[in-house]
């Protein structure tokens, strides 16, 4: 039996609420990597302030709290291409839930 | 012109499986196994025991190495093989090895973010479930400190991680000793216990946050079934259904979840996903 007829026979409502929470599940972890040392969570947070730095190295406390140097424009640009990459496909999921309203 | 010589750590995946009377975890593993080699492309060992070894093979694992079951333990529905699990660390042919229950259902990539993980072991710390996303933490008892979690477990040959798997040899050989220590029932050896007061003693009753894997384990828990949404063997999208229980009676609510991991913790639903 297909999970279409599965549904339909259980009578079965979508749960909006608790596929939210899972794609949050899902997505938050596809934001960590680990680079130079340290393991990094690709937010706005630490792209903002690498980005208005202007220094060639900086130290940042990664996500372990330890203080870690690091090649700025590298991590950055890591960064950066996880936080689009993560939050494109993130969104485009969020697009498809949102039509089973 | 000097020579460089590039020493390249092996990597690979270690399950354990006991048949019980119940379920057969020898064809969990192969499952697994092959779900492991498709999605993270790791080879696999096997850690069993005689008598789950069928006795035509068609799946054939990276290594298969055979102890002797500890069949001392119990839980509700009858035997549960899942002592000695401290013995990972020796048997592990690999530098680095990920450490799985058979029933983790193994859907894209990302475990093998934990080989990059600055640390020498890790594991969960923190869980959610499908489809019941306000589902509390589980602790070992009201007057003890937050469970951690077996199911997933990283660790590399470092004198740190041996004596964590010797330590939980200690609790498992004393569960009873620390059961009354920490308040819970310990008449079923559960490894997520023991690996939980293993890694505090071995830290020195410390919290470790570099020894908890940074995104939270996903369970199928219970009144939770899943369907696959295809027969494909490595199918990754999988309808999740749910029995609400609202004033004695049932709704039932279901969503849709692909690309993602999960541990089954009911072995029946993992075995009619497996089934081809």
């Amino acid at each position: 039996m297909d999970t279409k007829t599965i549904i339909a026979e259980a009578r079965a409502r979508f749960n909006h609420n608790s596929a939210k929470a899972y794609l949050k599940d899902k997505y938050d972890s596809k934001f960590i990597i680990a680079d130079q040392g340290g393991l990094w969570r690709a937010k706005l947070e630490i792209i903002n302030f690498l980005t208005n730095s202007t220094e060639e190295h900086v130290i940042l406390m990664d996500n372990f709290d330890n203080p870690v140097k690091v090649d700025r424009i590298s991590l950055l640009d890591k960064l950066s291409t996880t936080y689009h990459t993560v939050m494109e496909e993130w969104y485009s999921e969020w697009v498809e839930l949102e039509k089973k309203r | 012109m000097g020579r460089t010589r590039e020493e390249k750590m092996s990597k690979g995946a270690l399950l354990f499986a006991f048949n019980s009377p119940k379920f057969n975890y020898y064809t969990m593993a192969v499952a697994t196994a092959k779900r492991i080699n498709h999605f993270l492309n790791l080879p696999v060992t096997i850690v069993t025991d005689e008598d789950s070894i069928p006795s035509s093979i068609d799946y054939k694992f990276d290594n298969t190495i055979k102890v002797i079951a500890d069949k001392s333990n119990t839980r509700d529905w009858g035997m549960w093989i899942n002592k000695g699990r401290y013995q990972a660390y020796e048997l592990s042919p690999y530098d680095e090895t990920l450490l799985l229950d058979t029933d983790y259902m193994v859907n894209s990539d990302k475990l093998l973010t934990t080989f990059d993980l600055p640390t020498d072991f890790c594991c969960h710390d923190r869980t959610s479930y499908l489809m019941q996303p306000t589902m509390s933490q589980e602790v070992l008892s009201v007057y003890s400190v937050n469970t951690l979690w077996a199911t997933v477990i990283n660790f590399k040959k470092t004198k740190r991680a041996k004596s964590i798997f010797e330590c939980l040899k200690m609790v498992q050989n004393n569960f009873q000793h620390y059961g009354n220590i920490h308040g819970f029932i310990d008449s079923t050896f559960r490894n997520d216990y023991g690996l939980t007061i293993a890694t505090r003693i071995t830290n020195g009753h410390t919290t470790p946050i570099n020894d908890y894997i940074p995104w939270n384990l996903l369970h199928a828990g219970t009144n939770t079934k899943v369907y696959r949404n295809n027969d494909n063997e490595f199918n990754t999208e999988y309808t999740v259904m749910f029995d609400h229980w609202n004033r004695g009676k049932i709704r039932k609510e279901y969503m849709t979840i692909k690309d993602t991991d999960f541990h089954m913790m009911f072995k029946d639903n993992f075995m009619e996903l497996i089934r081809e």
